[in-house]
């Protein structure tokens, strides 16, 4: 079988350059790193691993009727601004302000209950908009034991256990540009969502490596994550 | 660094905030003379003393209120807007122009 190419694909990650010689698999519409070598990345995504999911569907809803229009359909909402909550289905809700909310997508299904919420909104009366976040974010997974390690070599905001709990989001600048943290495990692995600006993400991207290099950190596909 | 408290996000360092300007009284924009709308919208009171400016957390895009004594650079309060804002602003459409003929 002849592997995946993301040049193939409409909708490339912004770091699509930087996983040459990676195995690709299908997500959604486009593809996603499944792994970088033959050898088995459990270890390493569990020491300190760096993944990126920008190809996973997400998208944001704002306005007074929001908290509403989510809640009919089926959502879990965080009881205040800067939380978020994983839902049934894997899919993840944080509340970025009052009336603010971010959906991302799962590696469960793809994401495609995510992506099929951006199809169905529909202008109409109710305070109610929608923010598309494919093309406006890059979503990159820092993983491990040493997320919060690496995480105060970038950013001014305490993101320790103690001081940011699962559940927690932080919107702040780290590496000197805008970002929003999540600390949503992915199962049993302690990991950071982390959302930046997609057009800073091949900089962002190398920043973290830096900063993940004292803890012998390195990318990884999410095969092991499934 | 100096620290800002953000009403939505906590304290944070001011490189990630915004400067807005002086919270000031809007004129009403359809009967308000072009001096008192200039003055609205280009003059500064510049006042020595404790003002209240907007300023925005640039990560989290959110606009709020500051009071902020401007001789110390002393930050005394942040605020939600919504404790001054509590509706909706609506803009009648204004008249249309008609075009000046030569």
């Amino acid at each position: 079988m002849a592997s995946l190419q993301a040049r193939n694909f409409n909708q490339r990650s912004p770091l699509a350059h930087r996983h040459v010689g990676a195995t690709l698999g299908p997500m959604g519409d486009s593809v996603i790193v499944a792994r970088y070598g033959q050898h088995d990345e459990k270890a390493q995504l569990q020491r300190c691993a760096l993944l990126d999911l920008s190809n996973l569907p997400r998208v944001g809803f704002r306005g007074a009727h929001t908290a509403e229009y989510l809640r009919q359909r089926g959502y879990q909402l965080p009881a205040q601004p800067n939380q978020a909550v994983v839902q049934a289905d894997g899919s993840r809700v944080a509340r970025l302000s009052q009336n603010e909310y971010l959906l991302l997508g799962s590696l469960l299904d793809g994401g495609s209950r995510i992506a099929l919420e951006e199809a169905q909104w529909q202008y109409d009366d109710t305070p109610n908009y929608l923010l598309p976040r494919q093309d406006s974010h890059a979503w990159l997974l820092l993983t491990g034991e040493h997320i919060s390690e690496v995480m105060a070599k970038l950013c001014g905001v305490d993101l320790s256990a103690q001081a940011f709990p699962p559940g927690s989001v932080a919107q702040t600048s780290a590496a000197r540009i805008n970002v929003i943290v999540i600390n949503l495990a992915e199962g049993d692995l302690p990991a950071l969502q982390i959302l930046c600006d997609r057009a800073s993400a091949d900089y962002f991207w190398d920043a973290l490596l830096d900063a993940m290099a004292e803890f012998a950190g390195a990318p990884a596909g999410i095969d092991e994550l499934l | 660094m100096k620290i800002m408290p953000c009403p939505l996000n906590g304290p944070r360092n001011i490189s990630e905030f915004t400067y807005g300007g002086e919270l000031k009284a809007m004129p009403d924009p359809s009967h308000c003379s072009d001096a008192e709308w200039a003055a609205y919208v280009f003059n500064s009171d510049n006042l020595a003393g404790v003002v209240t400016e907007w300023w925005m957390h640039n990560a989290s895009s959110y606009w709020f209120l500051a009071e902020r004594h401007t001789v110390s650079d002393e930050i005394i309060r942040t605020f939600d807007p919504q404790e001054l804002f509590k509706q909706r602003v609506d803009f009648a459409v204004p008249a249309k122009v008609e075009e000046a003929t030569v």
